[in-house]
């Protein structure tokens, strides 16, 4: 079964047989209620389930996380619309239009031009992701030791530079993460590295705990820091999309779509940059303007699919190049490894069916989404007027579990506090959380290949540069640098304007 | 819509206002330092020469990188932070006292439960007694009207919280729990 088309149906056959459909039912609600939640993200909710598919096997956990992931992003805009409040950070640029409209009593409308552009958008980038991950999984099979170091090399890069508002910030809390993952053994001499003789420190920090720390904890840290949010309760008109919100801006709809899946498959940005970048496009093609921030239809459309398509855009090269697009694309990542899945180049090998998999997946989820997008309004409003003070010990109490769970060591507890309390700090600093997570994830791929290309040329650092591949990706890395130097962009700006 | 939403605060807000120079100046101070101290922890490091051929595939190569990229990088955000200002001596502001002491409370009973209670105290106690005390202290300050009514509901949470996860993780998906 080597036909693309036949794969793709084996896909579905596969996702929608033996109970699956149960498992995305619950799972997208889950993930609606995470992202709806204000303080709960998808981050931390797909790192949260992860603990939950430890028993199931790798298809139906890969199923629920998917499912989780893509509830999440849309499950944020409802709060951003309802409470002024993005739900997670990707709805921020949500609550630009779609508060105002639901204060000029559309909140209803709102949420249908938001269930719609989510639908639209998430569809988008699965189709984008059907298309093109294939043939690049394909073409990244030339990528040896040298090519995969400047891969995530570029990941770092990238992330450390248009993560956050400020590159440095950006940078420093990349080789933090990278920092962070040589702890333990590495893997030419077995040498346990800043390990002081503890056996659980040799064993290095699990990928899970951090997570679960700089996403779970500090999160609740936060949450509970500022004083209580204010819920409200609206009057809601119908919340059935309108066809002819869509096709009236079928433009941006596009746009929005090819926007957030390339960001999405950028490593590290992530589903918030691509709704800010996708709105901010909107603006400037729009003919209207003057509307944006008052209540435009298409405004919210532009950050409705620009972030509902970077979720799939963000899982291509989880599935290409083992490196992920955004924060939770990092914890799907680890969870595939956790379940035996290797995410990667070897995926276009080992198990070219899994691809298709995944598309039957996000489309599953995305249709999923649409029906709780008609039905699941009202009991939303209820959920989004529980208090903190009472969720966030229950999250608090998930964390731990999560943490512990993987391997069953109380030092993972520790492990999840000390990234908490890190996490939360870099936080309130103002340092961006991707990066970090990204240094993390990537650490460990770009050691192993630094290493290993430096033995197979026997110390000689030059193929890192020559090699056709890994030349273009050291170009790339090194302008991505450079792009974020002040003033170097600006030079080259009116160079090109002079 | 009521106009209570207009004053509703995003959980996201603070990320937008920057740090404050001292702030970048004291964090830069730490990190340079840690970046040093990793760099030395490298060099100390076994190189492996005769084993590899080469000194470049040493154990402390990456981590010294890392660590160099560090105090580099550190020493660029506290140069920028004494540009803008970072060194002027200002009088200490009292401010967002409630904010610190809500975070003291947050932190503190997160870790008696997560490092001291769990793996000490069976798991659906441990969960329950730490929900019902998190509830109860934020819950407090609402005044005492009610707040019996509040103190038998944070029980009643924490109770539930406590058995339907032990319930759920370990009898439904088959996990260990601390």
């Amino acid at each position: 079964m080597t036909n693309p088309f036949d794969m793709l149906l084996g896909g579905f056959a596969h996702v929608l047989g033996g109970g699956a459909v149960w498992h995305a039912l619950w799972a997208v609600l889950i993930g609606i209620v995470i992202g709806a939640l204000p303080g709960l993200t998808a981050t931390m909710g797909v790192a949260l389930l992860t603990t939950l598919t430890f028993g199931m096997g790798p298809n139906v956990a890969m199923l629920v996380l998917v499912c989780v992931y893509v509830g999440a992003i849309y499950g944020g805009s409802r709060s951003a619309i309802l409470l002024n409040i993005p739900g997670t950070p990707a709805s921020a640029a949500s609550t630009l239009d779609g508060f105002p409209l639901a204060r000029q009593g559309l909140a209803g409308r709102a949420m249908g031009i938001s269930t719609a552009g989510s639908w639209v958008g998430t569809l988008f980038g699965t189709v984008i992701l059907a298309l093109f991950a294939p043939s690049f999984g394909e073409f990244a099979l030339q990528f040896g030791s040298y090519e995969m170091f400047w891969v995530a090399m570029f990941g770092i890069v990238i992330a450390g530079s248009l993560s956050g508002g400020d590159p440095l910030k950006g940078y420093i809390a990349g080789f933090l993460g990278l920092f962070v993952a040589t702890i333990g053994q590495e893997t030419n001499h077995a040498y346990a590295r800043f390990a002081y003789g503890n056996g659980d420190l040799a064993g290095g920090l699990g990928l899970l705990p951090v997570l679960v720390g700089v996403f779970g904890v500090a999160e609740v840290l936060s949450a509970m820091r500022g004083p209580a949010v204010k819920a409200v309760s609206s009057k809601i008109d119908s919340v059935i999309p309108r066809i002819g919100d869509v096709t009236k801006y079928w433009k941006t709809v596009l746009r929005s779509g090819a926007l957030g899946t390339f960001i999405g498959a950028m490593p590290g940005l992530g589903e918030d940059i691509a709704a800010w970048t996708s709105y901010a496009a909107a603006k400037r093609a729009s003919a209207e303007r003057e509307k944006f921030g008052r209540g435009s239809i298409e405004g919210l459309m532009a950050a409705e699919t620009g972030e509902s398509a970077c979720v799939p855009g963000a899982i291509i090269p989880v599935l290409t190049l083992a490196v992920p697009g955004s924060a939770p694309a990092a914890v799907l990542m680890a969870a595939m490894m956790i379940h035996g899945l290797n995410p990667g180049p070897m995926l276009a090998i080992t198990s070219p069916e899994f691809i298709y998999q995944i598309v039957a997946m996000l489309v599953v989820a995305d249709m999923v989404k649409l029906f709780y997008g008609l039905i699941l309004v009202r009991p939303l409003l209820w959920i989004l007027l529980i208090p903190r003070a009472r969720l966030m010990p229950v999250v608090f109490v998930l964390c731990t579990v999560g943490a512990f769970a993987i391997t069953s060591r109380l030092f993972d507890i520790w492990v999840m506090l000390g990234a908490g309390l890190v996490g939360f700090i870099l936080r309130e600093l103002r340092f961006p959380m991707a990066p970090l997570v990204l240094g993390i994830v990537l650490g460990d791929l770009l050691d192993k290949n630094l290493l290993r290309g430096l033995v197979l040329s026997g110390g000689d650092v030059t193929p890192f540069f020559t090699r056709p591949i890994s030349m273009g990706l050291c170009v790339l890395t090194l302008a991505a640098a450079a792009w974020s130097i002040p003033g170097v962009a600006g030079l080259l700006r009116r160079r090109r304007a002079a | 819509m009521s106009e209570a939403a207009q004053e509703a605060e995003s959980p996201f807000d603070g990320e937008k206002a920057p740090a404050s120079p001292r702030a970048d100046l004291v964090t830069a101070a730490v990190l340079f330092a840690l970046g040093i101290a990793i760099v030395q922890q490298a060099w100390n490091m076994p190189r492996f020469v005769e084993q590899s051929g080469t000194g470049l595939t040493a154990p402390g190569i990456v981590p010294g990188f890392y660590g160099a990229m560090l105090s580099l990088l550190a020493g660029v955000l506290g140069l920028r932070a004494m540009r803008r200002g970072g060194w002027a001596v200002r009088a200490a502001r009292a401010k967002a006292t409630d904010d610190g002491r809500r975070l003291l409370t947050a932190a503190v009973l997160g870790v008696m439960y997560a490092g001291v209670l769990v793996g000490r105290v069976p798991f659906w106690m441990a969960s329950a007694l730490f929900v019902f005390a998190f509830t109860t202290a934020f819950e407090w300050d609402q005044g005492p009207e009610r707040r019996l009514r509040r103190v038998v509901e944070a029980a009643l949470i924490g109770l539930g919280t406590g058995v339907a996860v032990t319930m759920v993780f370990e009898k439904l998906f088959l996990l260990r729990l601390p």
